[in-house]
């Protein structure tokens, strides 16, 4: 039972340490500004502990110490230097270093690409306007982006107040309706990220996810080149289909797929959903099991959600349709 | 309260008096300021934001250094002497007082040098 018991006070002591590190954490920065934020976050703590334990000490002996041993503590000397010169110069040496981070976090920077982000209940609208005679597409969900090139995404809400949130790229902006902000970063670390929102925005606020997947330059550009294309025809008739049955269904009076005539523009943008890492806004592996799960009975997964819940269709049917949809790569 | 000793703590807390109405001019300009879009606008090449910030804290720290040396001065002029204990305390207080104010008014107005208008 004691070996249990330590056991368990050992996985307790562990579960602060699980969240410095991984694809959520601004204790792993991936970034210069989140950097930037982390170290000024450990001076910080670090020193705020430090300073704690000497006061709390310090406080312990003037308790329990004899009188004539601690009479140090009420000297003039001790309150000048440990009461006024202490916090004066620490603090005059802390403002300028915040204020030095501050500075250089978000900055705009020239050249940087720009993407635009609504937030959506509850899911993320994600367009990539057009540079460099490089077509304006749409995709959702995931946010790609190069290494090393500046990055400011331009964000709003289209019904209430998001928040945007990519812990290990720093920052958070609030995304609301009517309005424009913006958030600038650079990524420099290849990888995949998870971004989240952090405002509570409605029922399905903790499902509202997204995948940051940050790519090399060359691969970027080829990922921006294909999701610019339109959607690739069905290789074979079973995948044509459940082509047929995204029409029949109605499917494409709220999604838009490039190059058919699905051209909704109320839910996300499926030309390429195949290519995104996950479904429901970050709740599910993309395979085609999650996607007829979804399709069959979104309600129930995600209660609350715009996109009603298609039972009706055979399992087959739902097989082929949901076949179509990974074929889109 | 007689007038004399009215002057005495006023004179004692004038540097939080200062650092008062720094606060509120560069807080309440600055609103304003930037909430009508003018973070880039300039005056005679400086920014108006940075301006008001830096000549408020101007405004803010010499006065308050005048008091704080003159109480300083008065402190000194006063060993020897036999002043009462509230009138030598009021002085302590004071010297404190002002002394902490100006790396307050200073700190304040930091970070108009540092800082973007408006970010």
């Amino acid at each position: 039972m004691d070996s249990v018991a330590r056991r368990a006070a050992g996985l307790l002591w562990a579960l602060p340490v699980a969240g410095c590190g991984g694809v959520q954490s601004a204790l792993d920065p991936a970034g210069g500004d989140a950097t930037g934020i982390y170290r000024l976050t450990i001076v910080m703590t670090a020193g705020a502990t430090l300073i704690f334990i000497v006061v709390t000490a310090l406080l312990l002996y003037a308790i329990f110490a004899p009188p004539e041993r601690r009479a140090w503590l009420g000297s003039r000397r001790t309150i000048v230097y440990g009461g006024l010169a202490f916090p004066v110069v620490t603090l005059s040496l802390l403002l300028p270093y915040g204020l030095l981070v501050m500075r250089d976090t978000d900055v705009p920077r020239p050249g940087a690409l720009r993407i635009e982000v609504i937030g959506e209940q509850y899911w993320w609208r994600v367009r990539y306007p057009a540079e460099d005679g490089q077509a304006e597409f749409s995709t959702a969900n995931e946010l790609v982006v190069p290494i090393g090139r500046p990055i400011t995404v331009s964000v709003t809400a289209a019904d209430v107040i998001h928040s945007f949130w990519i812990p290990n790229f720093g920052g958070k902006i609030d995304m609301i309706p009517g309005r424009i902000n913006r958030f600038n970063f650079t990524a420099e670390r290849p990888g995949i990220y998870r971004g989240v929102c952090a405002e509570f925005c409605g029922d399905q606020h903790a499902r509202m996810a997204f995948d940051v997947v940050a790519l090399e330059p060359a691969a970027f550009a080829s990922w921006r080149s294909t999701q610019a294309q339109p959607a690739p025809e069905p290789a074979i008739p079973f995948l044509a289909r459940g082509g047929e049955l995204f029409r029949a269904g109605g499917c494409g009076s709220c999604h838009v797929v490039r190059g058919t005539e699905a051209n909704g523009r109320f839910g996300p943008d499926l030309t390429h959903v195949g290519s995104r890492r996950t479904i429901g806004a970050g709740q599910f592996p993309n395979n085609i099991g999650t996607l007829a799960g979804w399709v069959a009975n979104v309600q129930h997964i995600k209660p609350g959600a715009r996109m009603p819940s298609y039972g009706s269709f055979t399992g087959e049917d739902l097989r082929a349709l949901a076949g179509y949809l990974e074929s889109l790569k | 309260m007689s007038g004399t000793r009215t002057l005495h703590v006023l004179v004692m807390l004038g540097g939080m008096i200062a650092w008062a109405v720094q606060f509120t001019i560069i807080y309440g300009v600055t609103s304003t300021l930037c909430g009508r879009g003018w973070a880039d606008a300039t005056l005679f090449g400086i920014g108006i934001v940075q301006a008001v910030i830096v000549a408020t804290t101007v405004l803010a720290f010499v006065p308050t250094a005048l008091v704080f040396m003159g109480l300083l001065r008065a402190y000194r002029s006063l060993e020897g002497e036999d002043a009462s204990a509230a009138t030598a305390f009021m002085m302590q207080a004071g010297i404190l007082i002002n002394g902490l104010s100006l790396i307050v008014i200073l700190w304040q107005g930091a970070p108009a040098l540092i800082l973007p208008a408006c970010a």
